[in-house]
Parts: structure tokens; sequence; C-alpha cells
């Protein structure tokens, strides 16, 4: 009977009532069936619209679903994840690492000669270089209330811990999605069957939907004359065509290494207040303007999808910016590192203002992107049109202002609620910007696959960018000695070392001890450790061919056994 | 094809089911409600406030097809034919239900695909033949194509969607249709 009832859950009510019409039962037991399957089928419903309620911006991101597609929601999607992301790590930074030193410690020992001034909402530095903003600003005592709290293992677990759930959450929802979105995916995008699966139902605006109907049309037809158009390419078109990628590909990698060097030399002048803004001034105006730079290549190159077109613009910025950043990172590592006494907080200052001056440049960009061309679009040339949002450019800011953040948490643990802020802002205005100026997206389609590709760049390049910049900095630099939790030590994580001597003169706690001394410092165990996951990599890359392999002939056996 | 108990394996189900048993008992009575009342407020005098009876209301057609989220769809009507018991859009609080929680994000892709097959399947002969795909087709282009480029196009889609050569779309053809178009979950969805 169980069975029975479970596969009349997924039935229609006619289908449900057709079929339980038909059992071989007493009225009695078809009439038990009938309420249990409709149960069911209200709490699966009742379920899934409690998770809709529960949902922030539900109206909103409804309402511009409706109005702009799938596509421009998945930025939005994608912006709210983020904001999640740095709520829950606000909370473990706050509660982990602050609340305990507030509550030891309420008032911040702020030298009698420093006072608020306002720029430091700005700059980051003066009245908040004493407060718990930054790394500085915590004692490397340990806390004795209620119970005995060590700030530095506290503040070394927590930084770590953090960063080992965020590699598993981003490792999770990148697998998650590319098993979705790109098993058996068909790699040809412009085929007529999409004809029966594009139509985006979530769209409930009139207007959207009579654009949506035309771009379709001229879809359609393209997808008609496509078979026509195949001509082939001479060779010396050919060659032209390479030579053109190869000289934007020069050009582009040429603009972002030196961008990077023309960083390196600003930071030399260090300076004083104000001036400080400089560096991240630059850094800001340089992500706005030179993306903007490479989007003119396309005018002269000829990708032969538009797929591949995005795909060269998003390695482009992505260059860019890793290299903006990378040369960030080596200047704090090795010159700001050597040269001031309380390096870390120095450090947490530059990427605050990065934060912030990254912020004020969102705005202006969306200023900048959205509005203005919109007017030049509707006013000055009619040509151009309205403009459409512009979902990659838009997502890999939001990829960097994630990074800035990454970076940022040991030296200055509070900048995620700077963040939260940031991002919370920029939703709306976002949202307002895009109602305001923008039209729908004339292509359809790929928006999975994009939303996969970004997680997967948030992965790579700028999360284990991150991850590897605070790693080198916990084990390979020496910590500030005038301030900080970990003054006075080698290296961060000798912290370890020295609550482990602690541990052995407890009883008890002799595994503890023996699982550091003969796993976590010995070579052989991580050797053996890559080794395994190594091979099982292996295995499973090769099971994946193998059933690559079985789907193809699976197929040519459908059509086979049809004809 | 025509026995529908078997579009579904055992195993689709038991996914399907999973998350009705466990959280169950503590969301019900706070989100029921939510999709009754949009059920209820189409039609205040009609529907009543106590179900317990089982009252045998119906709203027509030109009430759910004039919701917001449905009103702009140009396949409002299919869906609403699909969903409704009488096959003429007239819906009972229980084919209401049916018809969001197919539409909504958490319904798994083969029962999406079975109901897109039905409402894309006009003249409900379990295929979509020909002249499914040029209704569609002129819903979708507000008809601005030629004859002839109608004409082009349909054949065109099922020269590439249909893999047993029977000249139609097959529930099956279909379901390895949307397989290959990774959006289909996110789009075949209506937000309420």
């Amino acid at each position: 009977e169980q069975d029975l009832v479970k596969e009349f859950v997924a039935l229609s009510t006619r289908d449900r009532i057709r079929a339980i019409r038909d059992l071989p039962m007493s009225f009695e037991e078809k009439k038990h069936i009938r309420l249990l399957s409709q149960f069911f089928r209200r709490c699966g419903y009742s379920i899934r619209s409690a998770r809709q309620t529960l949902e922030l911006w539900q109206g909103i991101m409804k309402e511009i679903g409706g109005k702009f597609g799938t596509s421009v929601l998945s930025y939005f999607v994608f912006l709210k994840w983020l904001l999640m992301f740095n709520i829950f790590s606000f909370l473990v930074n706050f509660g982990f690492i602050t609340i305990p030193l507030l509550v030891y410690d309420p008032l911040p020992n702020i030298p009698p000669n420093v006072s608020f001034r306002g720029l430091e909402i700005l700059t980051g530095a003066g009245y908040f270089n004493h407060t718990v903003m930054y790394y500085g600003g915590y004692s490397n005592e340990t806390l004795v209330g209620l119970v005995e709290y060590n700030m530095q293992l506290a503040y070394f677990f927590t930084i770590a811990v953090y960063m080992v759930l965020c590699g598993l959450a981003l490792i999770f929802s990148m697998a998650r999605s590319f098993k979705t979105n790109y098993v058996l995916a068909e790699s040809t995008s412009n085929g007529a069957w999409q004809l029966l699966c594009s139509w985006d139902f979530s769209i409930t605006n009139e207007r959207a939907v009579r654009q949506r109907k035309s771009n379709l049309r001229v879809q359609l037809k393209e997808s008609l004359s496509e078979k026509a158009q195949m001509e082939l390419l001479t060779l010396s078109e050919k060659l032209k065509h390479f030579g053109v990628h190869l000289g934007s590909w020069l050009l582009s990698t040429g603009l972002a290494v030196g961008c990077g060097a023309s960083i390196y030399y600003l930071c030399q002048y260090e300076q004083q207040e104000a001036e400080t803004l400089l560096v991240p001034f630059v850094v800001s105006l340089m992500n706005l303007v030179v993306p903007l730079f490479y989007s003119l290549f396309y005018k002269f190159e000829h990708y032969s999808s538009q797929r591949t077109q995005i795909y060269a613009l998003v390695v482009r910025n992505v260059l860019l910016r890793m290299s903006i950043l990378g040369v960030l990172c080596f200047y704090w590592m090795n010159v700001v590192a050597k040269k001031f006494s309380c390096w870390e907080s120095r450090v947490g200052q530059a990427l605050y203002r990065l934060v912030i001056v990254d912020f004020l440049f969102l705005m202006l960009g969306s200023f900048f992107g959205e509005f203005l061309s919109n007017v030049i679009g509707t006013r000055l040339l009619p040509r151009l049109g309205v403009p459409e949002f512009d979902i990659a450019r838009n997502v890999l800011e939001l990829i960097y202002a994630q990074t800035l953040a990454w970076i940022g948490i040991y030296f200055s643990p509070l900048l995620p609620a700077i963040q939260i802020v940031k991002f919370f802002i920029l939703f709306y205005l976002k949202k307002v910007s895009l109602t305001q100026n923008c039209q729908p997206p004339r292509r359809t389609g790929r928006a999975a696959q994009m939303h996969t590709t970004f997680i997967a760049l948030l992965f790579f390049p700028f999360f284990v960018g991150a991850l590897s910049m605070v790693a080198y900095t916990s084990w390979s630099l020496t910590p500030s000695e005038q301030c900080g939790p970990f003054r006075g030590l080698n290296n961060t994580f000798s912290v370890v070392g020295v609550w482990i001597d602690d541990l052995e003169e407890i009883p008890g706690s002799q595994w503890v001890v023996w699982i550091y001394q003969h796993v976590i410092r010995s070579e052989l165990f991580y050797f053996l450790i890559t080794l395994i996951i190594l091979v099982i990599m292996y295995i499973f890359w090769q099971v994946t061919q193998g059933r690559k392999d079985l789907i193809g002939l699976l197929r040519q056996q459908i059509v086979n056994v049809s004809v | 094809m025509g026995n529908k108990q078997t579009i579904f394996t055992a195993q689709q189900l038991d996914a399907y089911q999973i998350s009705c048993h466990s959280i169950l008992k503590l969301y019900i009575f706070l989100t029921f409600p939510r999709l009754f009342y949009r059920y209820r407020d189409l039609a205040p005098q009609l529907v009543p406030l106590d179900y317990t009876n089982h009252p045998d209301v119906k709203l027509p057609y030109e009430l759910i097809g004039s919701m917001p989220e449905l009103k702009d769809n140009p396949f409002r009507q299919r869906i609403a034919e699909v969903f409704s018991e009488d096959g003429e859009g007239n819906m009972t609080l229980d084919d209401f239900l049916d018809m969001f929680s197919v539409l909504s994000e958490m319904a798994p892709r083969d029962l999406k695909a079975y109901y897109a097959f039905k409402i894309y399947d006009f003249n409900n002969d379990d295929f979509i033949c020909k002249s499914d795909l040029e209704k569609t087709l002129n819903k979708l282009t507000r008809n601005e194509l030629t004859e002839d480029e109608v004409r082009m196009v349909c054949e065109k889609v099922i020269d590439e969607a249909d893999l047993d050569n029977d000249g139609r779309l097959s529930l099956e053809d279909f379901q390895h249709m949307i397989v290959r178009a990774p959006d289909f979950l996110s789009t075949f969805h209506i937000r309420i």
C-alpha cells in the first residue's frame, strides 16, 4: 500500500483519481489511499513554500526574475549567497574572537592624543587602529573570567576553521552545480530544439514577455540561416583572425602586468593619512577602466560563439585582478612586514581602504556603466539602444570584493561586518539601477552554466590565492613584537606547539600530543595523504571516462534500435 | 506509453518523497495557509475558510489565468488545462497546489519534464507532433514568422530531437532533450 501511495503522490489529481478508480480494491481502501496521497502531496508543497517564506528578499527576487529572466536573477542569487557567507563569517569571528575580549576588557585602550575625526571611516587608520577592528587590537593573554580563554589559540583556530569551512562550502556548491549543469549538457547551444525548453516561465512582466518573444524570433531565424552560412574561411582570413587574437591577448596580458608593476612602484610612496587613499584609488580606477578597454577588443576580434567571447573577456579580467592583488600581497609580505613595528595592522588598514574605495567605485561603476550608457543610448546615440545588464562584469566585481575580505580576515577580523553592509547596500543599488536603466538580455540560455563557472572562478584563483596568502603569513612570517595576539612568537603556527607543550603536563591528553608529533608534524603523513588523494582522483577520473564512453554507446544504441 | 504509472521509476518517486516525511510536522501548519489564501483571495465569496468537509469548490479559468504570476504567460491556458481535474482550466484547491508545487524550484527534473511535455502537447495525444509545435511557435513568436519559416523550424526541432524517427516527439524524446538543457530546471519555475 505504501508503494501505491508513493506512486500516486507524483501524479496529478486527474491521473490520480483515474488510477485509484482502476485499482482492484474495496471502496474503503481506495478512499484511504486517496486521502494519504493527497496528504503527502500537500506536505511536500508546504515544506517547499516554507523554505521560500524564510528566504530573504523573496519579493524582490520574484520581481527581478519576472522582469529580466533567470539569467539576470542569477547575479542577485550569487550576491545573496555571498552576503550569507559574510554574515556567517562575521558571526564566527565576532563570537569567538571579539566578544571574549570585549567581555574581559570592554574599553579600547586608546592613547589620549588620538580622537575620532571622521576621516578614519575612509582611511581606516588613526582611531580605528587602537580598536578591535585590526589584529593589533587583540591581546595575547589568557583571559581569566569564569573560564580561562586563551586568546592566541582562539584567534588561530577561529581563522583556520573559518578558512577550512569556506573551502568546503565552495567545493560542495561547486560540485553540486557541476553535477546538475555540466553532466550531459550539450555543447552546441543554438539548435532549434531549444525552442521547447528555453521559455522562461518565471517572466511575469508584459513588456519583458513581448521583448523575449521578439528575441526568440530573431534567434530562430538565425538558427535557420546558420546552415546556409557555414562558409569556410580561407587561409589568409584564418591567419588574420589568429593574428588579431594573439595581438589582443598580448596587449591585455601586457596591460595586466603593467598595472601590477605600476601599483608596486606607487606603493613605495606610503604616506600619511589622506595620501594613503592614493593606492586603493588607483587600484579601483584600474579595475573600472581597464575592463572597459578590454570590452572594446571584441569589435576587432571574431569569435565563433558568443560564449567563447564571454569566457575570453572573463579570463582577461581575472588576469588583471590577479596581477594587481598578487603585487599588493607581495608588497605586504616582503616590504611592509619588515618595515613597520605593527605591520599586521598596517596591512589590515590597507585592506580596509581597498574594501571601502572599491565600494565607492562599485557605486560609481553602476552609475557610469548603467545610468550613463542608458542616457547615451536613449538620448545621444539611439543606435546603441538601452544597455543590457552585464552579468559577467558585475559578478567579477563581486568576486574581487569577496577576495579582499578573505585576504583581510587574518589582519582585520571584523572586515566581514563592512562587507555585509557593502553587499546589503549593493543589492538595493543594483536592483534600482537594473530596473531604471537596463533592458532584459537579448540572448537567452546558458545561465546555469555561467553560474557554475562563477563559483569555480571564486574558488579557484581567488579563494585558493587568499588561502595561500593567509597560510604563508601564519607559517613563515614573524608576527610583530609590539602588538597583536602572537607577539613574541617565531611564527603564528608555533602557538599550537606551545599549547601542545602545555598539554603534555595534563594527564589523559597524551594522545593529542602523540597525534601532533607523529601526524601533524611529519612530512611522511602529508606525503602519504597526497599520494592517496592522487590515486583516488586517478581512479575517479578513469571511472568518469568509462561512463562517458558508455553514454556515447547508449546514445548510439537508441538511434540504432529505432531505425 | 499509455500507462502513466510507469513513467516514474520507484527510485525517482523515493527521491521526490524524502523531503516529505522528515520535517513535515513542523512546517505544515506554518506554510500551507499561504498558498491557500492566495487561492482564496482569487474569489473570497466562493471559497470557504473551512475545508474540513471537503467542499466541492472550483475556480473558473478566468480567475486562475488572471493571477499576476500567469496573466502574461503565453502558456497560461495550457498550464491551467493540464493541471485542472476537468481539463478545462477550472481548478480545485488540490489542482492549485499541484500546479505550484510542480512549478516550484524543488520539484525534480522528471516531474517537471513530464508536465512540460503535457503543456506542449496541445492535442493530448501523448506525443508532440508538428501541429503542437506550430501552436507553440505561434504562441512564442507572436505569429511573426512566415509559414515557410514555421514549417522549417518545426521540421528542424523534430529532426534534432526525435530519436526513434517516428516523426513526432514522445515523452522519452522530450526527457532526453531536457537533460541536455540545464537551464530548463530554473526556467520552468514560477515564483509565488
